[in-house]
């Protein structure tokens, strides 16, 4: 796979009303699944357009592997893209549509057959787009932005509108692709499936950047402190005995307990040794929800 | 270049659009040559033929005015060759009109479907598109001038060899001089006055799809861009010449002003691909290629500009 590094630099998009993207910088490493987050009116969708040369930046520039999208030699098999689910002609058949992309950039018919297959297209290859339910039509853009084989892929929440099977199923299509050590942008909505799915994340909020880095370290740097879910019937004792070993106990709303300053371990043999029964005992980590949530407060503000 | 064209061929032949306009407009051209026929078979005849079949009722005396006016109009239309041009570009009015559309198509139906966002995908220059665009809408108006041109010249040449030769038909006037008797009858197809006509309609059916793609990227909505184009067109045309005339009856009583109505698009050409004068005051038929074409021309170099300048989103 050829270098498909991703680099935006000070990129800025002035709507009239709204300052879209605000001078917002990062960068997506070749070969790895970045997934790129951010409250809905972010401007997730106006970068990936601006990256694209679908939408003109007020200020900065987006690079692939070092060239602007415009001058990429041969775009279609460096970059596929998949920015919206209803994209084809509604009195075209699915392969008619696949077949105008191969004609344009000179492929054979048969790569659309090809990569109909693929995306398990191939029984309604030759019925109309207008036919094609939303999972149908979100594998069609797949197929399309797959024609040329590219090591870039960038989709703009490729998840929305998907039933539970579609996402598994888009899911371990874009880890097989990963696995071919393609480069990933990936945008989306469902934290949950990025947190499988990606190595990094680019967190912007309002324009702007607000965090990026592998997945762990984005996670890691904010969990100031581990805690610890405890469950007992005797929660006075326990409390006592933990304060013992310097851990801090506040009581949850639910009857339960929340530890601060000890390890789940420490404080199994705390209570161990006070003989207090312990129903329930889980380190609690944050998760990227969590973290989202935390980073983006404040700022989902509809602008 | 050739793939991009190739693709957008593709992209009209894998949807009913097409056929459903080629349709239409054969249709069209089939009643625009039986009126234009009909209306050659009167003209052709002899004055005196020509004056009684226009009138349904016994012989009369008519009043001066409208016997000078009748005679006129038949001295400007019996010429064969005149009349031969306009059977042989039979339906040019609706064509061009279906031309334009489908040029308008060729745009709208990008943003319509949102398939405009794959196509620059494809092609990032967009330049590049719209120039592959142009083309496309060339090729298909000089695809409908055949169709419908074939038609004419089968159907038409038959009617004009079944009119027989009439010595006493008028020279051309168009010539200026004498015919010999054998160049009066028959299809006319040997006259370079009817061969231009057919080719500049040609050029028609080419600068209006043109035209409609300029148009298309100026009003983006598919069914605002269509009925627009298609009001203006027909209630254009119409419009347009009354206020030509309105300005010539109560402002500036020239010819000129009627002349100028070579300015309305329909109106240049139907005086482009006509050897004969299309009205009164009407000007060289170059005048009208050129008003044409520079339509055509800033219709192009606008819409371009256009596509080249709007965000996709």
């Amino acid at each position: 796979m050829p270098d498909g590094q991703i680099v935006i630099s000070g990129l800025t998009k002035q709507y009239k009303q709204v300052r879209a993207v605000d001078d917002l910088s990062f960068t997506v490493e070749s070969g790895r699944v970045t997934g790129f987050l951010g409250p809905n009116g972010a401007g997730k969708t106006t970068t990936l357009r601006m990256l694209l040369n679908l939408v003109t930046p007020t200020a900065g520039t987006a690079t692939i592997g070092g060239h602007r999208y415009a001058d990429l030699t041969d775009p279609i098999r460096t970059v596929g893209a998949i920015l919206e689910a209803s994209a084809a002609h509604s009195g075209r058949t699915g392969r008619n549509h696949l077949r105008v992309i191969c004609e344009v950039n000179g492929f054979p018919a048969s790569r659309a057959d090809e990569v109909l297959d693929l995306v398990g297209l191939t029984p309604a290859a030759k019925r109309k787009f207008k036919g094609y339910s939303l999972g149908m039509r979100q594998r069609l853009g797949i197929a399309a932005a797959l024609l040329g084989d590219p090591g870039v892929l960038i989709l703009d929440e490729p998840a929305n509108g998907l039933d539970p099977e579609g996402i598994r199923w888009m899911r371990e299509l874009l880890r097989g692709l990963a696995g071919q050590g393609r480069t990933i942008l990936v945008s989306s909505h469902l934290l949950s499936e990025m947190e499988q799915l990606a190595d990094d994340v680019v967190i912007i909020a309002a324009g702007r950047l607000i965090r990026q880095g592998p997945l762990d370290e984005v996670i890691g740097a904010m969990s100031t402190d581990a805690q610890v879910r405890v469950r007992t019937p005797e929660p006075e004792k326990l409390t006592a005995a933990l304060a013992e070993i310097g851990a801090t106990v506040t009581p949850r709303g639910d009857g339960g307990l929340l530890v601060t300053g000890a390890e789940a371990a420490a404080i199994g043999d705390a209570a161990h040794a006070a003989g207090v029964p312990l129903h329930e005992l889980a380190t609690q980590r944050p998760d990227l929800e969590d973290v989202f949530l935390e980073l983006t407060q404040g700022k989902a503000a509809i602008r | 270049m050739t793939r991009l064209i190739r693709g957008e061929l593709l992209k009209i032949r894998t949807t009913n659009t097409w056929w459903l306009f080629g349709l239409g407009a054969l249709v069209m051209t089939g009643v625009a040559l039986t009126i234009n026929s009909i209306q050659a078979h009167f003209f052709l005849k002899p004055f005196d033929d020509y004056l009684s079949s226009t009138r349904r009722r016994g012989p009369g005396d008519l009043p001066r005015g409208r016997l000078t006016a009748l005679q006129q109009e038949w001295a400007a239309n019996h010429d064969v060759i005149g009349q031969a041009a306009k059977i042989f570009t039979s339906g040019q009015f609706i064509g061009v009109l279906i031309v334009m559309l489908l040029g308008i198509l060729l745009i709208t139906n990008e943003y319509h479907h949102q398939t405009v966002t794959t196509t620059f995908l494809n092609t990032p220059h967009r330049t590049t598109v719209v120039l592959g665009k142009l083309v496309t809408g060339v090729l298909l108006g000089a695809f409908f001038w055949l169709a419908t041109t074939a038609v004419n010249l089968v159907v038409g040449s038959i009617f004009l060899h079944s009119q027989g030769c009439d010595s006493q038909l008028a020279p051309s006037q168009v010539c200026g001089s004498q015919l010999a008797p054998s160049q009066v009858c028959g299809s006319q197809l040997g006259h370079w006055e009817v061969i231009r006509a057919i080719l500049l309609n040609l050029a028609a059916y080419a600068i209006w799809a043109v035209f409609g793609i300029g148009f298309g990227a100026l009003v983006r909505s598919q069914l605002g861009a269509t009925v627009t184009a298609t009001v203006l067109y027909l209630a254009g045309t119409a419009a347009g010449r009354l206020i030509f005339e309105l300005i010539h009856t109560f402002w500036i009583d020239k010819d000129w002003v009627l002349t100028a109505q070579v300015v309305i698009p329909s109106v240049a050409s139907q005086v482009m691909i006509s050897p004969v004068k299309t009205f009164e005051q009407s000007p060289q038929q170059w005048v009208g290629a050129v008003v044409l074409i520079g339509y055509g021309l800033v219709a192009g170099v606008i819409g371009t500009w256009i596509l080249r300048r709007r965000d996709v989103s």
